[in-house]
C-alpha cells in the first residue's frame, strides 16, 4: 500500500517535470495506473519509457507497496 | 559456460512465435495482466504458448535481468521482446501488431 502523493514524488525524484496520475484500480492502494507526461520520455520507445517508470518506482514495487501497476508513458508534445 | 536457464529460455523462444511468460496456465491464469495478454492474442488466433514461471524464482529472475523489464507478464514475439499489454495496446492501435504477427507466422 502506497499513498498517491508517495508514489508521485518517486516518479518526479527521477523525472522532475512529470506530471503524474494515479488511478486505484481495485480499492486497496496498491494496484494502480499511472499516466506519466515527461519530457524524458522524449525520442525514447515505448519500452525504454516504461522501463524510466520502472525503475522510478522500483523500490516500492521490490518491498511490494506497488503490487500491479499500468503505465502511460506520454511527452506533452505527443497527440 | 552454458546456463541451463538461459538455454531453456533460449529454446522456448525458439519454439513459440508468440511466448508469454507470466503466471498461472492458460486455463488458470493467476494474475488479471496475464489473463489481459492471452485475451489480446486470443483476437489474433494465432496460436501462443504460455510458460507459467510463478514457481520458478530462478527463472523469474533470468527473464528479468535479460529484459530490463520487473514485472510479468512478459511478452516475445518471433523471439523479441515486447514487454506487455501497456506497450501492445498502443501498437495495436498503431496497426502494428497485425503485420508483425503475419510476418513472425510466415517464416518457418
Amino acid at each position: 500500500m502506497i499513498s498517491t502523493e508517495a508514489l508521485t514524488k518517486y516518479i518526479q525524484q527521477c523525472m522532475p517535470d512529470a506530471s503524474v496520475s494515479v488511478t486505484d484500480r481495485t480499492g486497496t492502494m496498491d494496484h494502480f495506473s499511472v499516466r506519466v507526461v515527461s519530457d524524458a520520455f522524449q525520442g525514447k520507445s515505448l519500452l525504454d519509457r516504461h522501463r524510466l517508470v520502472y525503475e522510478a518506482l522500483a523500490e516500492p514495487m521490490k518491498d511490494g507497496r506497488i503490487h500491479a501497476l499500468e503505465i502511460k508513458a506520454e511527452t506533452k508534445t505527443t497527440t | 559456460m552454458a546456463d541451463p536457464i538461459q538455454e531453456e529460455i533460449e529454446q522456448e523462444l525458439k519454439k513459440h512465435k508468440i511466448l508469454i511468460y507470466g503466471k498461472g496456465t492458460k486455463s488458470a491464469p493467476q494474475c488479471g495482466f496475464t489473463m489481459e495478454t492471452m485475451q489480446f492474442f486470443d483476437r489474433y488466433g494465432y496460436p501462443y504458448e504460455l510458460v507459467n514461471v510463478l514457481q520458478n524464482p530462478a527463472k523469474r529472475d533470468a527473464l528479468t535481468k535479460m529484459t530490463n523489464w520487473p514485472t510479468l507478464p512478459k511478452v516475445f514475439i518471433d523471439g523479441k521482446f515486447y514487454g506487455d499489454t501497456d506497450i501492445l495496446d498502443p501498437m495495436e492501435k498503431n496497426g502494428e501488431i497485425e503485420p508483425l504477427l503475419k510476418d513472425a507466422f510466415k517464416k518457418e
